[in-house]
């Protein structure tokens, strides 16, 4: 009896002390059968409010209408409430009301979120192509094929991006947003190194050759020739511009040019060692405000970012420009890589035409000129759009800087795949390994493609 | 006769004693229903889970053994299992080792001992996002203080620390020493207060020199708190989760991933419930005969007297 009292015992106690990881796996658990106990409340309501609409036609009705919409870090995101306040002009009696998740933990509470049921949820924000194919290998969203078919909706407006997205030939999102990779520059750091700028058509050995000479200065005030980020995207993705090649493959030897470049300049000291940055965590944001670079990789996303630092006062590089991204020998100017930022219906929510319509308007001309008007690039990029970019408040006034705003083909980052967020897990492991000289390059790229084949055969 | 009473004191007693124990068990229920909604229902919840197969918003299915059968085609969880094990070895000797040394230095009467013990203390309460990002710039293989140092007296490449696969995983320990001895500095502080001066006495008495009545008296006395200590260190160390996560995320490439991140990875990258299920239950196994182990080896080495 005292035996098994024991026994019992140690049990009791290892259970409680490895209660934490426990909870953790099922935690979501927890979490999905409260919030579908919430939702049934909500649910209520919006079955009621969905009763009064569905009987009139969507344009005739004026009942009201309320969508809820998941986004996140609603406060630094300034195209939210204008797009809202156009919407509600041209349909008065629909009320959208956000639902806020913090970016860093976006993804995951929203599948939590999704996974319990949520049906009060009508609008899902899609953050990367990693949550998108996860969320519709799990049918959390709802296809729009026949909604694209019925309004007639002309896709060729967003420059071959929606047929990246694509999964099993139906489409489960709209690009709202769309963001590119350029080369920012400090006009001042090249002026003072003699240096003349940058060109629109720049390959990336004119690109290291350029970073090599503008490095000078040793200790804390070396200026460095450029920056490259710790993400695996500002070495990797320069090499798939060619479209031979892409970042989800079984062979990665095509990324040694690559790697072997950024590596050299690391060690030249031309850029800043990724270990450092890595242990530091330094944001991008800080070494180009504080002129510590003289050039900058970046996507378009840090436009508004850099224009409201100078504005702060926080930015001392206040004389810049843009260019086209840097491209291998033989492709085209302007060939770049994107990041997209969609719409999609949440295939449990109740109210799914009302949420059509709100995508239709937010994705279409009318919303993209209202998401240009705030400094940010929509997908669609007519004209008109890319003017009301180029004439903002603080954007340079050079003719290259508006020249670089137009796009000849754009990559997405990450293509889409059901295996995606766990092959970026391992690129990620291995791009570590190789920038902090822990393995060779080649030796690096093959375990790569030993990992991410393994993977891809599961 | 005899027998009869003898019987009716017996069932007596053993109502007294049922009420007894109700009322002790009333008093348990409140926690006890805590523990069974938080921990005994997930836990028995994740065992089931580990036969099945489920992403969170499909259909669970069954898998029988499969996700056991995958462990041993998973690379990763063989690094993150090797990797617990080394992180375990390198934590928890040390850590015994420095808190024991300073409680026995602390236990003197040294001037300003008090403060010697908060100042010990202080990194355990200290937030570990903050004390992560501190020990992390410190560590910083060009610009931090330690490496300015080494490079400053002669050392051409000092060890690269986080950002090496060689040195990651040590940094790590040391960090982690640093952050949890001054808790069990306190326990061993404890039991030292514990212990009678009488055997102090009577050992100086005949002649025993300071180290000699350390290894003779105080360790011998000590022995029920190592166990207490070793235990509690273990499984922490098995568990150990937040201090990889800030300083390292696991990196570089695989060289500091446990296996509770190695978990996190599987459950909330890859929503694979299922497989993260099978080897948390792998880990609960580990630390399951760990610890009998240790409670089993107890009669060898602790003296209670």
């Amino acid at each position: 009896m005292k035996r098994i009292q024991k026994v019992l015992g140690i049990l009791l106690t290892v259970a409680l002390a490895t209660t934490s990881f426990v909870g953790c796996s099922s935690g979501s658990s927890n979490t999905s059968s409260s919030s579908t106990s919430t939702s049934t409340d909500s649910s209520k309501t919006s079955e009621t409010t969905n009763k009064d609409t569905s009987s009139a036609p969507v344009e005739t009705k004026q009942e009201e209408v309320k969508l809820k919409w998941v986004v996140w870090d609603k406060d630094s995101t300034a195209y939210l409430q204008p797009a809202i306040d156009a919407y509600k002009q041209i349909k008065p009696n629909v009320t959208i009301e956000l639902l806020d998740v913090s970016s860093q933990e976006y993804q995951d509470k929203l599948s939590v979120m999704l996974s319990g049921g949520a049906d009060d949820i009508d609008i899902v924000t899609v953050k990367d192509t990693p949550g998108y194919s996860s969320m519709v290998n799990k049918k959390q969203l709802e296809p729009l094929d026949s909604y694209i078919e019925k309004d007639n909706i002309d896709l060729s407006v967003y420059s071959g991006l929606t047929d990246q997205i694509k999964m099993d030939d139906k489409i489960y999102e709209l690009p709202f947003r769309s963001d590119f990779w350029v080369l920012y520059y400090n006009k001042n750091l090249f002026d003072q190194a003699g240096v003349a700028y940058p060109s629109n058509d720049i390959t990336w050995n004119e690109y290291a050759e350029l970073a090599k000479s503008l490095a000078s200065g040793s200790g804390a005030d070396r200026v460095y020739g450029s920056h490259h980020h710790t993400w695996r995207s500002t070495v990797q993705l320069g090499a798939i511009l060619d479209g031979e090649n892409s970042i989800i493959q079984e062979d990665y030897s095509f990324l040694q040019p690559m790697y072997d470049m950024i590596l050299q300049m690391q060690k030249d000291k031309t850029i800043m060692d990724y270990a450092s940055l890595k242990a530091g965590s330094i944001h991008y944001k800080g070494v180009f405000f504080n002129e510590q670079a003289a050039m900058l990789p970046m996507g378009s996303w840090f436009i508004s970012t850099l224009i409201s630092g100078i504005e702060s006062g926080e930015a001392d590089s206040t004389n810049w420009g843009i260019v086209k991204y840097p491209h291998p020998e033989g492709v085209e100017a302007g060939t770049t890589l994107g990041t997209i930022t969609s719409l999609a219906i949440n295939s449990a929510s109740k109210q799914k035409e009302e949420t059509w319509e709100f995508i239709k308007f937010f994705c279409g001309e009318e919303g993209a000129n209202v998401i240009a008007q705030t400094g940010t690039l929509p997908a669609i990029k007519t004209d008109e759009v890319v003017a009301t970019i180029a004439n903002m408040k603080g954007f340079p006034t050079d003719e290259n800087s508006k020249e670089a705003l137009k796009v000849a083909k754009t990559y997405l980052e990450m293509p889409v795949n059901e295996k995606s967020s766990t092959i970026e897990q391992i690129l990620n492991e291995e791009h570590d390994l190789i920038m902090t000289d822990s393995i060779a390059v080649d030796a690096g790229l093959k375990e790569m493609g030993k990992r991410v084949t393994e993977e891809l055969n599961k | 006769m005899e027998i009869k009473t003898a019987k009716n004191t017996v069932t007596k007693m053993s109502k007294r004693e049922l009420k007894d124990n109700l009322i002790a068990y009333s008093f348990i229920l409140p926690n006890f229903i805590g523990f069974a909604v938080f921990t005994l229902i997930p836990v028995l919840f994740s065992f089931a889970l580990s036969f099945m197969n489920w992403d969170g918003a499909n259909a669970i299915t069954f898998a029988g053994f499969d996700n056991f059968a995958r462990l041993f085609n998973d690379e990763t969880f063989k690094i993150a299992t090797w990797n617990t094990i080394y992180y375990a070895i390198g934590t928890v000797p040390l850590t015994m080792v420095c808190s024991l040394g300073l409680a026995v230095i602390l236990n003197k009467n040294i001037f300003g001992r008090n403060i010697f013990r908060t100042i010990f203390f202080f990194p355990y309460v200290a937030s570990l996002v903050a004390v992560a990002v501190v020990w992390n710039m410190i560590f910083n293989p060009a610009m931090g203080p330690v490496n300015q140092f080494l490079m400053s007296i002669g050392m051409e490449n000092p060890p690269r620390w986080t950002a090496s696969t060689v040195w990651a995983m040590p940094t790590v320990i040391f960090v982690s020493v640093w952050k949890n001895m001054g808790y069990y500095m306190v326990i061993y502080l404890a039991a030292l207060q514990g212990i009678s001066k009488d055997l102090y006495e009577a050992a100086s008495i005949d002649g025993a020199t300071s180290w000699q009545q350390f290894k003779s008296i105080t360790l011998p006395m000590l022995t029920p708190t190592t166990f207490f200590v070793s235990i509690m260190l273990t499984i922490s160390c098995f568990k150990v989760f937040d201090l990889i996560f800030m300083m390292t995320q696991g990196g570089p490439g695989r060289s500091t991933t446990v296996l509770v991140s190695h978990i996190y990875n599987i459950a909330f990258k890859e929503f694979s419930y299922g497989y993260s299920s099978a080897v948390s239950m792998v880990l609960f196994a580990i630390v399951l005969v760990i610890t009998i182990v240790q409670f089993r080896m107890e009669k060898k080495w602790v003296s209670y007297m």
